[in-house]
């Protein structure tokens, strides 16, 4: 009885491909993780078709009028423009406060700083302060800007408000400036340095133009981040609904305030028969600003990039 | 100086010895035109947007100065196309000079076009605030000398030049040191000093956050501390029927419970779709579907919490829950921490996602190779190696979320419906309190409280606690990370 030699057989990629649609385990975990993905884009649909098809009623109709007419009992005139504008101050405040501060820092801590206890306080600082929650920093806020600084801010203004998420702002920003620094090839300052350069004529004309659009996207998204803050403003004591006289810009500006966000949290708050329709409006309208500046952002970006070349 | 050379390459040879300008054409400088017109119009635009929103409704709101002062601008612009100097026009002409290697001087410029500016239309504006008449008789005069000068040169461009060049003539080339030996290559006194003062300055900026942290350390740990060593306080008020600080019942329990149903509900949504969504990317996903799934994951990151607030009680509460529920017989109301807790839930997925599959991706190459190498199958080599290389950023990844479920506001307090106070409630289906929501409503209530003893420091007690719980989490995500993170 002779054995027959075992015919060897070359896998051939078919063959290969065929041992995978056996692979049961295989389909089922890939169905599943299809699954999570659908959900997942399923629920950002589910978020921004409800709030639109909700909103389109109030948009549609008098579209100008909301924009335009501040916060009011009259559900018919009831509009935005107050919470516009805080939100428009705010925006300036934290690009005044936050950009400069988080960039030096972010500077500091990429270029300067050596491997000491300084420098390692001030990382741990930056870490967790990036992860305390928005609502405390409200109440610091509220216990600084608006009960200690009343004599400048004016108590609950939006003096107070921005510099609150200014603070807010300040480790994402640090942390985002941080990562576009760290970007830069090393290459480029070693050769700055061996030409003797010092460190800041390094950070000034090398590391800080080809780290900038990082920085700047950044940053730019740190501002979206302020704009749709609500917790600390309310804690803050942004108002629901305020009215002025005629008044100057200072007192204005330490003046009652509202802001986009804490519109959207006043309108859901009251009777939803009259007024879920102005929540869903007020909502596409934050939507709308926070979407433009993060298409902002990356447009800046990609062009910032390409024009560098890399 | 005679009329505007025509031709762009008139002055090509800057190769020569002697260097020539290189002036735009009439044309390029009719296309400088019309981009200043434009810029004039937005410009106009943009500043009315601003001056209704910023100055507010209330007060008049009309065509300003700067309007009128801006369309004049462009009027004026637009009248002298492809003729005059304009400002962009100049800032083309410097930009082509510099480009040449040709000596231009930007000071130069800036300062010539100041001076035409102030007297075009600084001036005028001035004047604008009393006599609208005057000032537009002054630009149109103005605007005629400038038509009429030789070579549309205006006699204060030629006394400003000559300001300009005596003041700023040496700035305009740096003077470098002569380089013969190592030691000219040494730094000179005041590059150190400057190089000192700017180290001084980012370091104060790097201590921002120190400051920051000490300051909600001290502020905040002193208040709550004054809600402890109240008068009318004593730790059997922690213990009550629920949360009602304006009565004096301060049941911690009643938060816990809520802050636990909120968290747990949120991990159990986040959790399975995030991490899904992570693996999908890092493993499967082609290069295509990535750049189509990622950004879509990463839009619902950038949406307000409000927002998802508002949709808990728009759609989840009255589409999803009372639906689904009213078919199983369980009766939901618009507000419940199911409902907040799903929203919350929401917001979570893409922190969950982004962390994890960041995780996955830091795992090497090499590994996944020799799992295919060895006839391993993608669920093999993803859940086998891949994972378990991964697991210390992944749980870092759920720690984090862990903690931004916990410290979520806005969600709770819009959805949750236990503003003011709440009856101890563990049923999840009704609704409830969490800690920041109950700190949200003691805030949106400032003023009434502020007088009222020991209320208002119990949103620092609250505010204590969270911020204890939370530097906790963190601190766990960054041990973890630290511990078992895997040198490749």
């Amino acid at each position: 009885m002779s054995v027959k030699p075992q015919e060897h057989v070359r896998p051939t990629l078919g063959s290969l491909r065929r041992s995978r649609t056996a692979d049961v385990k295989g389909q089922v975990f890939f169905g599943l993780l299809l699954i999570a993905v659908v959900l997942a884009v399923a629920m950002v649909l589910a978020v921004l078709f409800s709030v639109i098809v909700d909103g389109t009623e109030i948009l549609g109709s008098r579209l100008w009028s909301f924009l335009t007419n501040p916060s009011s009992s009259d559900a018919s005139r009831a509009g935005v423009a107050q919470g516009i504008r805080g939100s428009l101050l705010i925006a300036g405040i934290v690009s005044l406060v936050a950009f400069p501060v988080g960039i030096g820092a972010a500077i500091y801590l990429e270029e300067y700083a050596d491997d000491g206890v300084v420098t390692r306080t001030i990382e741990v600082a930056v870490r967790n302060l990036a992860g305390v929650p928005s609502i405390v920093y409200g109440l610091l806020g509220l216990a600084v800007f608006v009960q200690q600084l009343r004599g400048i801010t004016g108590g609950s203004s939006v003096i107070s408000g921005g510099l609150t998420l200014s603070l807010l702002v300040l480790p994402i920003v640090i942390i985002t400036a941080s990562e576009a620094i760290r970007a830069v090839p090393s290459s480029l300052s070693d050769g700055a340095y061996g030409l003797g350069a010092t460190q800041w004529e390094v950070i000034r004309t090398l590391v800080l133009p080809s780290a900038l659009p990082g920085i700047l996207t950044g940053s730019v998204l740190s501002i979206a981040r302020a704009l749709g803050e609500a917790a600390p403003l309310l804690v803050v004591g942004a108002a629901a609904f305020y009215t002025t006289g005629f008044q100057g810009a200072l007192e204005q500006m330490q003046g009652a305030f509202t802001a986009l966000p804490m519109n959207v949290a006043n309108f859901a708050k009251l009777p939803a028969d009259q007024w879920a329709g102005h929540a869903a409006a007020a909502s596409v309208v934050i939507l709308v600003v926070v979407f433009l500046i993060n298409l902002f952002a990356i447009i800046a970006r990609a062009r910032i990039t390409k024009k560098l070349g890399r | 100086m005679t009329t505007l050379p025509t031709d762009a390459s008139a002055g090509a040879n800057a190769s020569g010895s002697t260097w020539q300008p290189i002036l735009p054409s009439v044309a390029s400088r009719g296309v400088a035109a019309g981009v200043e017109v434009i810029l004039y119009l937005v410009v106009t635009i943009i500043v009315a947007i601003v001056e209704y929103f910023v100055a507010g409704p209330f007060t008049d709101f009309g065509p300003s100065n700067w309007w009128i002062a801006f369309v004049v601008m462009a009027a004026w612009t637009g009248w002298t196309w492809a003729g005059s100097q304009n400002l962009v026009g100049s800032y083309v002409d410097h930009f082509i000079a510099d480009r040449e290697g040709g000596p231009a001087c930007f000071s130069c410029i800036a300062v010539r076009q100041l001076t035409r500016f102030g007297v075009l239309f600084g001036i005028p504006f001035l004047i604008l605030n009393s006599n609208v008449a005057l000032s537009a008789a002054l630009m149109v005069a103005t605007g005629l000398i400038i038509w009429f000068s030789p070579g549309r040169r205006a006699p204060w461009d030629y006394v400003a030049g000559t300001v300009v060049t005596n003041a700023f003539a040496g700035e305009a080339s740096v003077e470098l040191p002569p380089l013969n030996s190592p030691k000219d290559l040494q730094l000179t006194g005041s590059r150190v000093a400057e190089n000192r003062r700017a180290r001084l300055l980012l370091q104060f900026a790097g201590l921002s956050s120190v400051i920051i942290s000490g300051l909600i350390v001290r502020n905040i740990f002193t208040e709550a501390w004054q809600f402890v060593a109240a008068q009318e306080f004593s730790w059997s008020l922690l213990r009550d029927i629920g949360w009602f600080p304006r009565r004096n019942k301060f049941d911690l329990s009643t938060l816990f419970v809520g802050t636990l149903w909120i968290t747990g509900i949120a991990m159990i949504v986040a959790g399975p779709v995030g991490l899904g969504v992570a693996i999908y990317l890092s493993e499967y996903a082609s290069t295509r579907v990535r750049n189509v799934v990622k950004p879509a994951i990463e839009t619902l990151a950038s949406i307000p919490s409000v927002v998802l607030g508002f949709f808990a009680i728009s759609f989840i509460s009255p589409r999803v829950l009372q639906s689904v529920g009213g078919s199983f017989g369980i009766d939901f109301g618009i507000f419940s921490l199911i409902s907040a807790g799903i929203a919350v839930g929401i917001l979570t997925v893409p922190i969950v996602a982004s962390i994890s599959e960041d995780a996955m991706r830091a795992v090497p190459r090499e590994l996944r190779e020799a799992s295919y190498g060895l006839g391993a199958r993608p669920v093999t080599t993803a859940l086998k190696v891949v994972f378990p290389a991964a697991l210390s950023g992944i749980s870092a990844a759920f720690i984090v979320g862990i903690s931004r479920a916990i410290g979520e506001t806005m969600v709770v307090f819009i959805a949750a419906g236990g503003s003011g106070g709440a009856i101890f409630e563990a049923d999840p289906t009704k609704p409830g309190q969490t800690i920041t929501a109950a700190m949200a409503s003691l805030g949106a209530g400032t003023d009434s409280v502020a007088g009222s003893g020991i209320a208002f420091q119990s949103l620092y007690f609250l505010g204590a606690l969270l911020f204890i719980i939370t530097l906790l989490l963190n601190v766990m995500s960054d041990a973890i990370v630290r511990r078992f993170r895997q040198e490749y």
